[in-house]
């Protein structure tokens, strides 16, 4: 809401300079987020009244006029607008005065006046023009150059044009909160001021004139229409006031000056009266050409079957839903109530009586009719924040008197006020002890009945203790104590209350295990060499097609993606099913910006849609690429690669004592997500491969036969299409996993061996396809009581074996807890360990 | 033993040791057959054999240690490593910024006695709308351009959800935080995301037990611990549909001090938060009685303090992941102002 100070200075006194009001607004929950000054582009322009009006000996177009400029003198003017004629006042500028920048070559101004030459006196087709008169667009206040300024007839010649202009002014932007409709008006922040400047600002009575005594005008007339409401639920009152006798043309130059500080167009005197009305007073009015409503009857209605479109005033054609609020006539309908009127009955230049409507729709309606149309308007704004129930004859009165001014309009009838039920006034019982229990703070209850006055609340006594506040109409936000507990404070300042302390001591009776994990994650991966990124949870459709990250966790049956209805693009179209399209963006990011390295890791949600809805998961995620470790010189440099980053992966299991749950599983090897007996139990089913992975350098990370991760390159072709030089390994784990299951039992401590170890190393020559872990699991589960580890120490595969055939070396270590193993016991436990797995591998002992 | 000279090496040593004195040593092999003569020649020979053994040995030891002090000269007279080449190993990554900032915030709200409660990005109308007094075909609602799911639901707005999700589950008094992203329908730029951090939090107890002045003190204590002692913070009244009364909460610019200065537009004040009582109807909604429960909520954006406190004025820094920027962030987090 803009608020021309100039105008806000008719309804209010205030003794304060813009900048306080602007402050005290602002911290009274209406902030000024603008104070904008705004200069005149013109300088020594004054009014001057045309009194001989004369063509021009040697031009048909121009005319050479006699102008009155007061104690300035009379000079002579030639002057080209259409709309020049003896008896207007306009606006004259003399030799010397400057005007708009740019307004001669048909740009609008908005240069300073400084910057332009004085105006000189000139030579026009052989007559001496004393100076010009001017149009809009001469003086910087719109483009409109069709004619020139006409002033208030009232003018006297020889006044500065700015002052009568209004100008210079200050506007305040005022940001008015959706609770706050009755501010969305002059009149409403003139009584914010007042009540805010509590002894040093009054509201001003209103002169004689500015409401037109409609009674006097008005009575024994017949009314001039009917108005019938049969939507009493979505329009509760609507009133309508005819006039007639009026002639459409322009509105005083004031008035269009101060339409357009406001941000709004001038259109005609007419329109120009409905909107500033709205603008001052708070209430929309719209006007009908009167003889353009048949049988001069309005109907209030709902659209229903029968009405299915209606041409509005900006000539498009638009489609009605059956319940939706019309303004209709016996025949057709006349507008969108509340949202804009029809083009049928809209004012012309030739109309010459009209119907003010002045209603209250129901905010909720005028919402949705705005909202499915894609009109907003500043009269819909106002009937969806909720205008003033009781407001509506005050601005048909108001706008009856500008009509008359401006446009010469009789009242041709009384106001005919359709109220299906005039609303209670709204009361609140208020114990005044309910004021400080909120606030926290000890409030005279003088002050507290003197806030409630100021914001023009009736009061009176009801028991000890406890007022009875009757609200003003215009307060529809006032609804119950909370409401007068934040008037009273704000209007006091929340200054006046106190800072303290909850006396209860709220210390936390549940340790926050979950965030003391993610921190431990976070740590563990920043540690290993990972750098932790955050990317947006909306991804394109194509990221999920190319990342599918359902059905490898062990998230419950999830079926789809989740896409949005309303993306702002197609980029953010879907949830994302997994992190890792996000990570490798960052990577092509990174690598695009002469990144050498990249190796990043994120946490965060992703999103499927189940058999039960969409549904949520959580993950960790890691990208790593290029070169790793031991960079430098005299470095034997490491690269990302699988065994690296499963490595890192390795650590952050380990830090949650998962190590011994876990397998990696080559794709499509020995694993049956549903144990042997197939997809009975509904569990996700396996994938065979990970599409976006490199079908022989990736893993699923299982626990107990569920895959809770997965681990390798990126697949070549993605790579390709990423144009990576080198492989890019990802992976990605079920984050619910770490949290369920990690660190959850205190492990048992033991002390250190107090016998020493026996080490015996063996080397198999088993199938290329063999997986060395297979091996490890075959010693481990063979293996005697005194066998401690069992671990892979060198894998070789060349001339020295067959083709198709790898020799795997393991190192077993032996112990007793009882004494010193001797040689020869080891070498007996080794021997038959060794045997029992070579049959059951179906391997060799290298020679 | 003649042959060993003062500059032997070690292997030379080994060689006259075992020559000499190993199994199948001279002296060793001599040793043996003292056995075989008589008692009297086996007297002198061994006292002989064990003299010239000890020579040996003693001569062997010297030479050793002589090696030893040879060595440990040469190694000290090395010429110097360069310290100043660098380090091998694995080079430590970098938290996310918001992640730091974030932390820290939750660090100060446990540490005042709030707890932490997550919950969920997907919601339906009534948790993230409904029950927070936003009424149907408000226009408070297009304050929040949401995105819509489908079947009711959402993505949250606001992670307000957390109060109706903690308080229809759980009975008071209650101090809870809940961090999490929100989504709003707002193109990605300098100053907003479609993808946001919040942190909400909320206390509640009995009427009059937890006020707007403790309201003051709960976020005082906060601010300053977060952006320093020295913070001073005002209350400036607002709208919220869920709280009565609301507040925005401005802190003294950080830039300025409160002087007046381009980022806080001369104001000497920089809005950071909202606040406010919760509203009777959110406490209806979740089944409390407004008669006998009262409480407090706020709300901040995490993008906003990090800019904030990072100093830093364009919000799309952080989704980027710039790694030039990332690593500008110390590993162990950011310092106490």
């Amino acid at each position: 809401m803009r608020v021309p100070l100039g105008w806000l200075n008719e309804l209010v006194s205030v003794e304060a300079p813009p900048a306080e009001v602007a402050e005290r607004l602002t911290l009274a929950g209406l902030e000024v987020e603008a104070l904008l000054r705004v200069e005149p582009a013109f300088s020594g322009v004054i009014a001057g009244r045309v009194t001989k009006v004369e063509r021009h000996p040697n031009a048909d177009r121009l005319s050479v006029c006699e102008v009155d400029a007061g104690a300035e003198g009379s000079f002579v003017v030639v002057c080209g607008a259409p709309n020049v004629r003896a008896g207007m006042v306009s606006a004259f500028a003399r030799v010397g005065a400057r005007l708009a920048a740019g307004a001669q070559d048909g740009a609008p101004a908005k240069e300073n006046p400084g910057a332009v030459k004085p105006l000189e006196a000139a030579v026009i087709r052989g007559v001496q023009s004393q100076g010009m008169l001017c149009s809009e667009r001469e003086l910087g206040l719109s483009d409109d150059h069709a004619g020139i300024v006409e002033l208030d007839a009232g003018a006297a010649p020889g006044q500065e044009v700015a002052a009568l202009l209004g100008l210079p002014d200050t506007v305040l932007d005022v940001a008015v909160t959706p609770n706050r409709g009755d501010c969305l008006s002059i009149l409403g922040i003139a009584r914010e001021v007042a009540a805010l400047f509590d002894g040093r600002g009054r509201l001003k009575r209103p002169p004689r004139g500015t409401f037109t005594e409609l009674a006097s005008a008005g009575t024994g007339a017949p009314a001039p229409l009917s108005v019938e409401i049969d939507a009493p639920a979505l329009c509760p009152r609507y009133a309508a006031l005819a006039m007639s006798g009026l002639q459409v043309a322009r509105a005083p130059a004031k008035a269009r000056t101060r339409l357009r500080l406001c941000g709004m167009r001038p259109v005609n005197n007419v329109v120009d009266v409905t909107n500033y009305v709205m603008l001052e007073q708070g209430q929309p009015l719209h006007a009908f050409d009167l003889d353009r409503i048949a049988e001069r009857r309005i109907i209030v209605r709902t659209a229903g079957e029968t009405h299915r479109r209606v041409l509005t005033l900006d000539n498009i054609s638009r489609s009605l839903e059956p319940a939706q609020l019309v303004i209709a006539d016996p025949k057709e309908v006349l507008g969108i109530a509340g949202v804009m009127g029809g083009l049928g009955s809209a004012v012309t230049a030739t109309t010459s009586a009209i119907v003010l409507e002045s209603a209250y729709f129901d905010p909720q309606a005028v919402t949705r009719a705005s909202r499915r149309l894609g009109l907003r308007s500043e009269a819909s704004r106002r009937f969806e924040y909720g205008v003033d129930r009781q407001g509506q004859v005050t601005a048909l009165r108001r706008a009856a008197a500008l009509l008359k001014g401006w446009a010469g309009a009789r009242v041709l009838g009384p106001v005919v006020d359709a109220e299906v039920s005039a609303p209670a006034p709204r009361e609140i019982a208020l114990e005044m002890r309910a004021v400080g229990a909120m606030l926290g703070a000890q409030l005279k209850a003088a002050v507290v009945r003197r806030r409630l006055r100021a914001i023009g609340a009736r009061l009176a006594p009801a028991g000890r203790a406890t007022l009875r506040v009757t609200v003003p109409s215009y307060r529809a936000d006032l609804a119950a104590v909370p409401d007068l507990v934040e008037e009273v404070a704000r209007l006091s300042g929340f200054a006046e209350v106190a800072p303290r302390l909850p006396a209860r001591s709220f210390a936390s009776k549940r340790p926050e295990r979950r965030r003391a994990m993610m921190r431990a994650m976070r740590e563990v991966l920043v540690g290993c060499g990972l750098t932790e990124v955050r990317t947006l949870a909306l991804v394109a459709a194509d990221d999920n097609r190319r990342y599918p990250g359902r059905g490898f966790l062990s998230e419950s049956a999830p079926c789809g993606p989740v896409g949005v209805e309303n993306p702002l693009s197609a980029e953010l179209a879907e949830l994302r099913e997994s992190l890792v399209p996000g990570l490798v963006r960052v990577l092509r990011f990174n690598l695009n910006r002469q990144a050498g390295a990249f190796h990043a890791f994120e946490v965060g949600k992703v999103f499927f849609r189940g058999h039960d809805g969409p549904a949520e998961g959580a993950r960790v995620a890691a990208i790593s690429y290029g070169p790793f470790a031991f960079e430098g010189p005299g470095g034997d440099q490491r690269s990302a690669s699988f065994a690296t980053l499963k490595g890192v992966c390795e650590t952050l299991i380990q830090a949650f004592g998962l190590g011994a749950g876990l397998q990696f599983v080559a794709p499509g090897r020995g694993f049956s997500p549903t144990g042997a007996g197939g997809s009975a139990t509904g569990e996700p089913a396996l994938a065979v491969a990970v599409p976006f992975l490199h079908p022989r350098r990736s893993a699923f990370i299982t626990r107990e036969n569920r895959i809770v991760g997965l681990l390798g390159e990126l697949h070549p072709e993605e790579a390709l299409r990423l144009e990576l030089d080198q492989p890019a390994v990802v992976f990605e784990l079920d984050l619910a996993l770490l949290l369920a299951y990690g660190l959850v039992s205190s492990a048992r401590v033991e002390p250190p061996p107090r016998f020493p170890a026996v080490r015996r190393d063996v080397a198999l020559v088993v199938s290329r396809e063999t997986p060395a872990g297979e091996i490890v699991s075959e010693f481990r589960a063979a293996g005697p009581e005194a066998l401690e580890r069992a671990e892979v120490t060198d894998v070789y595969e060349g001339v020295q074996v067959a083709e198709g055939r790898k020799s795997v070396t393991l190192s077993c270590v032996y112990r007793s807890r009882e004494r010193s193993l001797t040689d020869e016991e080891v070498n007996r436990m080794h021997a038959e360990l060794t045997a029992r797995v070579l049959s059951r591998l179906g391997a060799q002992l290298r020679g | 033993m003649a042959r060993l000279s003062e500059r032997a090496t070690a292997g030379e040593i080994e060689e006259v040791r075992v020559r000499t004195l190993g199994r199948s040593g001279e002296l060793t092999l001599l040793m043996r057959q003292l056995g075989g003569l008589a008692p009297e020649e086996r007297r002198d020979a061994g006292r002989l054999l064990n003299e010239i053994k000890q020579q040996i040995e003693a001569r062997l030891a010297e030479l050793k240690i002589r090696l030893q002090q040879e060595a440990l000269r040469r190694a000290v007279a090395e010429p110097p490593i360069d310290p100043t080449l660098p380090g091998l190993g694995i080079r430590r990554g970098r938290f996310h910024p918001l992640t730091v900032v974030l932390e820290q915030a939750l660090d100060i709200f446990e540490s005042m006695g709030f707890e932490v409660a997550e919950t969920q990005d997907i919601e339906d109308d009534f948790h993230n709308f409904s029950a927070l007094n936003f009424p149907p075909d408000h226009p408070a609602r297009e304050m929040q351009d949401t995105f819509f799911l489908g079947g009711g639901l959402l993505l949250r707005t606001h992670t307000s959800n957390g109060q109706v999700r903690v308080m229809e589950s759980r009975q008071p008094p209650l101090a809870v935080v809940c961090p999490g992203n929100c989504y709003r329908r707002d193109e990605l730029s300098v100053r907003a995301s479609p993808m946001f951090g919040q942190i909400e939090g909320f206390m509640v107890d009995r009427v009059g037990a937890v006020t707007l002045a403790d309201l003051k003190g709960v976020l005082g204590e906060f601010l300053r611990a977060f952006f320093g002692p020295r913070t001073n913070l005002r209350f400036r009244a607002s709208f919220f549909p869920f709280t009565e009364p609301s507040v925005e909460v401005d802190i003294s610019c950080l830039l300025c001090a409160g002087a007046g200065c381009r980022v806080c537009k001369q104001s000497g004040w920089t809005e950071i938060l909202g606040a406010g009582m919760i509203h009777h109807n959110v406490f209806r909604a979740v089944g409390y009685d407004p008669a006998r429960w009262q409480g407090f909520a706020f709300g901040m954006g995490v993008e906003r303090i990090a800019l904030l406190k990072l100093g830093v004025d364009d919000l799309r820094l952080f989704f980027e992941n710039d790694a030039r920027f990332l690593g500008q962030f110390p590993a162990a987090g950011l310092e106490r102002v």
